[in-house]
């Protein structure tokens, strides 16, 4: 982490749209955790984090915080994911996905798609906490500070986080299971 | 410690984040607790696994498709909408800083403020078609300065001796003008602050507003100078035109041939003023507010002297170095004047912003560029002006870069790269 998102946001509105490729590395692994596992697979993934960075820059006159730029972009990719949904009639896409990923053919799908779809479905404020840990690569004192909440209510929310993605999980299994 | 306790404690453990006594503890815990020691089985489990995936999704690399893309379009949309993204910049750049927001006040009253010191020898009216110009208690139109392609609109809702002005390059900024008490009103709608302007003076004397300086150019016509030019489309409805020629002043009405309603109005003072306004609107209802002296509620008004009254020589001469030295990096403009001032005042707010100086030395480079500019505005309309200085660079005193007559001088004062003057007899002139 060299600058603060803030900083870099403030650069490409003062034209130097170069400068915007630092928040591109900064969260792209972040974009593709969160859309992953609503779209189910990596390639869509790919396409709708793609799509949701370029609409951020383009938007980003109407970013009134320029330090929230995270939950920003966050809310830029689920409406992008949205999009999508609706296009591809996600729920059959999940199925075959599903069915196909228990052979993990590699660079189409996602490696751990159950995660990543369990991760989509975690209230907003759980989601984010998860998604800079484990995908931004974010300490949690990092986290504190990009929230601005306290560390106490980081651990707190990862572990509560923990708790969901293993019911998720969970029941993900068994779903399975009567499926077959 | 009993179970409930270490599971709360756990996934912190997991994550390195006890203090040691608590991490004791929890281990101590761990020693005797199977049910425990399961529970941490599967929170490293998932602990693992998101550490995994996330370092599989770290390796993939969008940033090469996402530049390519924001470059490719913003290419695009630059030369599509070059409008948008400089109001969006302006935008950003005012919000962020008080100094901005008074550079900005001062740009918009050198419009508020254009050329009005314009004297023609007085005539009589001349065609129903200005009826409606000189007669209308409220017009609402659209005004642009300089060419069409310009890029700026301003709004103006004329309503007798006060108007409120909203520019497109300045979105979040909103002028009511009082011409009889020569006071104006400036709004940042977005930062909710409120400035007063004191515009009398020499200004009160220049300052009226766009509709009262076509009133009075088209009084004072004579019938002879105005000459019927047929019919034409104009904005895509049928109109009828005229073209009233002074001397130095030319005005085109296009009219609706059945009633009579101006659809557009053309304006060329000396060679180099131009605007043109449109989509108007006569007698609409104006609520008062609109056009009300008064702070709105939920403004604050902010304690800024602007004074710009009386500008000289040297105000315009400290305006061309700020526009050398600060908008052009070093180097004198394509062009000076009216239009050219405004469209640059974005940049100008920009690069000072960028240079972080304090907020009293930002104003004083924006009043200082809007008070120079209201010294050429008064050589604007009368054309006994020149300037030269595309391209030279700053400091160069072997080009002259600018050079007027001032009234009732047998001789030029001449510019130079160097920001030099020197008085010069009509025939030694730089060609």
């Amino acid at each position: 982490m060299s600058e603060n998102d803030k900083y870099y946001v403030e650069r490409c509105l003062d034209g130097h749209p170069d400068d915007y490729r630092y928040l591109v590395r900064r969260y792209q692994g972040v974009l593709l955790a969160n859309l992953a596992g609503k779209l189910g697979s990596r390639d869509r993934a790919e396409e709708a984090a793609q799509e949701a960075l370029v609409r951020a820059y383009f938007n980003m006159g109407k970013l009134r915080k320029p330090d929230s730029f995270f939950s920003w972009l966050l809310g830029i990719a689920d409406n992008v994911a949205k999009e999508h949904e609706r296009k591809e009639q996600i729920q059959r896409q999940r199925e075959i996905v599903r069915s196909f990923s228990e052979e993990s053919s590699g660079t189409e799908l996602s490696q751990d798609y159950a995660l990543e779809s369990a991760i989509a479905e975690l209230p907003e404020a759980y989601r984010k906490v998860i998604l800079l840990r484990y995908y931004g690569g974010h300490s949690c004192n990092q986290i504190a500070e990009q929230l601005d909440m306290p560390l106490g209510t980081v651990t707190k929310t990862l572990s509560r986080a923990y708790a969901m993605l293993r019911e998720s999980l969970q029941q993900q299994k068994q779903a399975e299971v009567y499926e077959v | 410690m009993n179970c409930e306790e270490s599971k709360e404690l756990l996934v912190a453990y997991v994550e390195g984040l006890l203090e040691d006594s608590e991490q004791q503890a929890v281990e101590e815990h761990l020693k005797d607790c199977s049910a425990c020691q399961a529970e941490l089985q599967e929170l490293t489990g998932l602990h693992d696994r998101l550490v995994t995936n996330g370092k599989a999704l770290a390796q993939s690399n969008l940033e090469k498709d996402v530049m390519n893309q924001v470059i490719r379009e913003q290419n695009v949309r630059l030369k599509v909408t070059s409008r948008a993204t400089e109001a969006l910049k302006i935008r950003r750049t005012i919000m962020r800083s008080p100094v901005t927001r008074i550079a900005a006040v001062a740009a918009v009253i050198i419009v508020a403020a254009i050329g009005i010191n314009y004297i023609m020898a007085p005539s009589v009216t001349w065609a129903q078609v200005i009826e409606p110009i000189l007669n209308a208690r409220t017009i609402v139109f659209d005004l642009i300065i300089g060419s069409e392609d310009s890029g700026m609109v301003q709004h103006e809702i004329f309503a007798g001796s006060r108007i409120r002005r909203t520019m497109s390059n300045m979105p979040n900024m909103t002028m009511i003008i009082d011409t009889d008490n020569e006071k104006l009103l400036a709004l940042d709608t977005e930062g909710k602050t409120a400035t007063y302007a004191d515009i009398s003076g020499e200004l009160g004397d220049r300052h009226r507003s766009f509709i009262k300086f076509v009133r009075q150019i088209i009084t004072q016509l004579q019938e002879g100078q105005v000459k019927e030019l047929g019919e034409k489309v104009i904005d895509g409805r049928k109109a009828i035109g005229f073209v009233g020629k002074g001397q130095n002043e030319a005005v085109t009405i296009w009219a609706d041939p059945e009633t009579a309603l101006p659809i557009r109005i053309e304006a060329q003072l000396g060679q180099e003023f131009a605007f043109t306004m449109k989509n108007f609107e006569f007698d609409a209802d104006v609520d008062e507010s609109l056009v009300s002296m008064d702070v709105p509620d939920g403004y604050t008004l902010e304690k800024t002297n602007i004074d710009l009254g009386n500008s000289n020589e040297e105000d315009f001469i400290e305006s061309l170095r700020i526009w050398a030295e600060i908008i052009g990096d070093g180097t004198f403009p394509e062009a000076i004047g009216t239009e050219a001032t405004m469209k640059q005042m974005p940049l100008l707010v920009q690069k000072v912003t960028a240079m972080q100086v304090s907020e009293e030395k930002g104003t004083q480079i924006g009043m200082s560029f809007a008070k120079g500019m209201l010294f050429h505005q008064t050589l604007e309309t009368q054309g006994q002006w020149k300037y030269t200085g595309a391209g030279v660079k700053l400091g160069d005193a072997s080009k002259a870069i600018f050079w007027y007559q001032p009234q009732g001088s047998a001789t030029y004062r001449v510019i130079y790269g160097d920001l030099s003057v020197k008085d010069v007899a009509p025939e030694d002139l730089p060609k």
